[in-house]
């Protein structure tokens, strides 16, 4: 019998591990190297008016996005990188090719503004807690949460009302 | 039947504004008669609005071209279902549509209230109908879905291609209930602010309103982008569109909203930040609203744009202003001794969930935004498309899915850093191991393998909690363990049902993953009879179908797919070309499995060579996000069935006096 914790967390132990691996198993399985048209033409917006990525536009017959898209497979086939090709169309339509913003000038505020917004969120709630914590009255042991309290002192009568209740309400 | 229709608009009108003035006088002077009378306005509004829609609806059937709605989004071969989505199909049909949803939502909150919430309930329903005023205004004098045409054409000009799809039928009813009615809970808090409530009944009044809501948004957005999938032929369901982008806004905030009340209802903290929750949820579903109809955003769902952008952008003005002000000239007495120990608390875990949730919500917005606020800043107008949402909304989804696996076990209060190693240990060491496992697997991508280990973590907490439960029912009452599964979701299905709903969020969140990292695309040119290869699938191009219908052409294409040699499926894409609008248009074929998608698009035919071009995704685990989707819906479903110990609980506090105001009537709530 005195065995039987430890065969427990051996058996736990192994649980886990199948676990993690029958949960991992299909995206290691699914883990091809992603096709890197499909990266590079995300990164290109469609100058058809339809205001998707040239990856994305859903007009058959785009007259800018189904080319662009098989100049892209021609770029990679000799070697460019994304970054290259990106550039390459970037020099010959401009800015307003690309689908998301630089990170120079005006538009480096697209990309600070989010993170900078949750911060200042973050710090008010810091801050705010802080103010409760320092309003709030000192905890007492009665205070100490079930999960990490010592039940040698539990009166017997709240025991019998707690089982009574939990049968209720489970 | 126009004439029917648009009298019933113009009565409509009035009722509503009659319901505002008799709501509002009935409460202040106390005179019961006239909330009645308000309420029984509300209900003929809705019966009025009614009408409309079916007089509408009975034009669209009978293609009654005389009508310029009729006219210009149906025509005599399309299918008789499409002729009835075409109702909001179009600008002033969506609106109808819109506001008879919103009318029959208040007429049922009339009802529910009719002998409950008297102090808050006029005030609400006048909010209700304050809104309705705004719509049917628009109906009656701007945008009017019963215009006649001077001269009757021949033949209609059909509906847009992309709408003809079956998901077409219920993706927009979805999620404009899902918007509408997140109406309820905004008009209960405003009418709380104005009645000076300041304890938990508004939110007890309309918490499943709110869940009702957010129900219908997850919907609403699970079915767009299943639309996407099937219609638009990239092979992708989600493309971070404005108008993808304003519906997924709303479900964020509402999301936090109903994380945070719990706060309110456990603690009775929060009281202005749920306010202001709620505030900001209606107000991004009147903003989609705007994107969607102003064009001042290009979108591919944007189908009825118009010059109603002004009216909108002012209501919305209007009701942010109106809302702020009084929210602000409350606080002080909304504020309350917020009671708050420890940042290792459930407390501090939801905070930080609706810091991010809110967080993430402020990014799309910006990011949706930003194209015109460079235009008028720099005159440059650019696109700010999936790599910035993707970058940016990245690693706010990963701590978002911890704090999911990290609030519903952590203690209220505070926890001690014990108990936490007890409560968390095993699931940590799921999420670790399943990293581990995948990275000696060969997966280097770090954010797949953060992804997966904490998705792991989630699921790992959530069987302790279901563990700990049924442990706990086993130990009290000697059942099955399914049976005990069973009796714990029945008896607290709140809790658990929340629990399924975080299953569906990890499983939705893993397809999300695998399939935007993982996705392999091929593209080929083959004659009949040729073979390639995409992924495990050998796929052997049969040969073209033609077909004719009086309504549309189409160019079937038959593929067998095989694996290891022996056939599995054959998959039928198409061309299609739409006779009236002159519009081609793709249909693809889908092969799902739980491991992978493979999804074949016809490219193009080429009549001289005989060659086919096909565009063909193998996308892993996309399974995953429907199902997850499915699993969301059913958890939700759980969560609002009704509990009789829960409405125990409410009349009970009807008949004790309330603990802050000493009027409980209110706690009988709505729902």
């Amino acid at each position: 019998m005195a065995r039987l914790p430890k065969f427990r967390t051996r058996t736990t132990a192994i649980i886990i591990v199948l676990c993690a691996i029958a949960f991992a198993l299909p995206i290691v399985v699914a883990a091809a190297p992603s096709v890197s048209r499909q990266e590079v033409s995300e990164g290109l917006t469609c100058q058809c008016g339809c205001g998707l990525t040239v990856a994305n536009c859903n007009h058959p017959n785009c007259e800018f996005s189904v080319p662009v898209r098989d100049q892209i497979d021609g770029m990679l086939g000799r070697g460019m990188s994304g970054a290259q090709i990106i550039a390459y169309f970037r020099g010959k339509y401009g800015e307003k090719i690309l689908s998301a913003p630089t990170t120079q000038g005006f538009n480096l505020l697209a990309w600070i503004m989010p993170f900078a917004a949750i911060a200042a969120g973050g710090a008010l709630v810091v801050f705010t807690v802080g103010r409760w914590r320092t309003n709030s009255p000192a905890p007492t042991p009665a205070d100490e949460p079930a999960a990490g309290a010592s039940d040698d002192n539990f009166d017997p009568e709240l025991r019998r009302r707690l089982e009574r209740e939990l049968r209720d309400r489970l | 039947m126009p004439l029917i229709g648009q009298l019933a608009l113009a009565l409509a009108l009035v009722l509503a504004g009659y319901s505002v003035i008799a709501n509002v006088v009935g409460a202040r002077a106390s005179i019961p008669a006239l909330t009645a009378s308000a309420r029984h306005a509300l209900w003929a509004m809705c019966a009025m609005v009614t009408v409309a829609v079916g007089a509408l609806l009975t034009s669209l059937l009978h293609s009654d071209f005389s009508l310029e709605y009729v006219a210009s989004y149906t025509s005599f071969s399309l299918p008789t279902i499409y002729k009835i989505t075409a109702l909001w199909g179009g600008q002033q049909g969506s609106l109808l549509f819109w506001t008879w949803l919103l009318t029959v939502f208040t007429s049922i909150v009339a009802f529910q209230n009719r002998r409950r919430n008297p102090e808050m309930t006029p005030y609400a329903l006048a909010v209700l109908a304050g809104l309705a005023i705004f719509f049917l205004g628009m109906l009656n004098f701007v945008t009017r879905p019963f215009e006649l045409l001077a001269v009757i054409p021949a033949d209609g000009q059909d509906l847009n291609p992309l709408l003809q799809n079956y998901w077409m039928a219920i993706h927009p009813p979805s999620l404009y209930t899902g918007y509408v009615s997140a109406s309820v809970p905004f008009a209960f808090g405003a009418a709380a602010l104005m009645v000076g409530r300041f304890d938990d009944s508004w939110i007890r009044s309309t918490r499943r309103w709110a869940i009702f809501s957010w129900f219908f948004l997850t919907l609403g957005n699970l079915f767009g982008a299943r639309w996407a999938y099937e219609v638009l032929g990239w092979g992708g369901y989600w493309a971070w569109d404005p108008v993808e982008n304003a519906a997924f806004m709303p479900w964020l905030v509402m999301t936090a909203y109903l994380h945070s009340v719990m706060i309110q209802e456990r603690k009775d903290m929060l009281k202005v930040w749920n306010l202001v929750l709620i505030g900001m949820a209606f107000g991004l579903t009147l903003f989609g609203t705007f994107i969607t109809r102003s064009g001042v955003i290009s979108s591919v769902h944007s189908f009825t744009q118009s010059g109603l952008g002004p009216y909108f952008l002012t209501f919305l003005i209007l009701v942010v202003v109106l809302y702020s002000g009084l929210l602000l000239s409350r606080v002080k007495q909304l504020r309350t001794p917020a009671e708050f120990e420890s940042y290792l608390s459930r407390e501090a875990a939801f905070l930080f969930n609706n810091l991010v949730l809110v967080g993430i919500a402020f990014a799309v917005f910006w990011g949706t935004l930003f194209p015109v606020l460079s235009e008028a800043v720099r005159g440059v107008k650019i696109t700010v498309g999936p790599p910035f949402f993707n970058k940016v909304n990245g690693p706010l989804a990963l701590a978002l899915i911890f704090l999911m696996g990290v609030g519903p076990l952590i203690a209220w209060r505070r926890s001690s850093l014990d108990s936490l190693a007890k409560t968390f240990a095993s699931p940590a060491i799921f999420g670790v191991t399943t990293g581990v496992c995948a990275f000696a697997a060969g997966l280097r991508e770090w954010y797949v393998l953060t992804a997966m280990s904490l998705a792991a973590f989630v699921l790992g907490t959530i069987f302790v909690e279901f563990r700990r439960g049924v442990s706990a029912r086993r130990h009290m009452v000697a059942e099955s363990v399914p049976v005990a599964i069973v009796n714990l979701i029945g008896k607290n299905n709140r809790r658990y049902g929340g629990y399924v709903i975080h299953i569906g969020v990890v499983l939705a969140f893993t397809g999300i993953v695998a399939s935007a990292f993982f996705k392999t695309e091929v593209k080929k040119s083959v004659k009949q009879g040729d073979t390639f290869q995409v992924g495990p699938y050998e796929l052997e191009y049969l040969g073209i179908n033609t077909t004719e219908t009086a309504h549309l052409e189409s160019a079937r294409a038959r593929i067998e797919v095989r694996r290891n040699g022996k056939p599995i499926a054959m998959m039928e894409p198409a061309k299609l070309f739409y006779k009236r609008l002159q519009q081609p248009a793709t249909a693809v074929a889908i092969r799902s499995t739980p491991a992978s998608d493979l999804y074949v698009v016809l490219a193009g035919i080429d009549d001289q060579s005989g060659l086919a071009t096909f565009q063909v995704f193998l996308t892993p685990l996309v399974f995953w996000l429907w199902a997850g989707g499915v699993i969301m819906a059913l958890g939700t479903v759980i969560v609002m069935w009704p509990n009789v110990r829960e409405r125990a609980v409410i009349a009970a506090a009807v008949r004790a006096p309330s603990p802050m105001e000493g009027d409980a009537q209110a706690l009988a709530g709505g729902d």
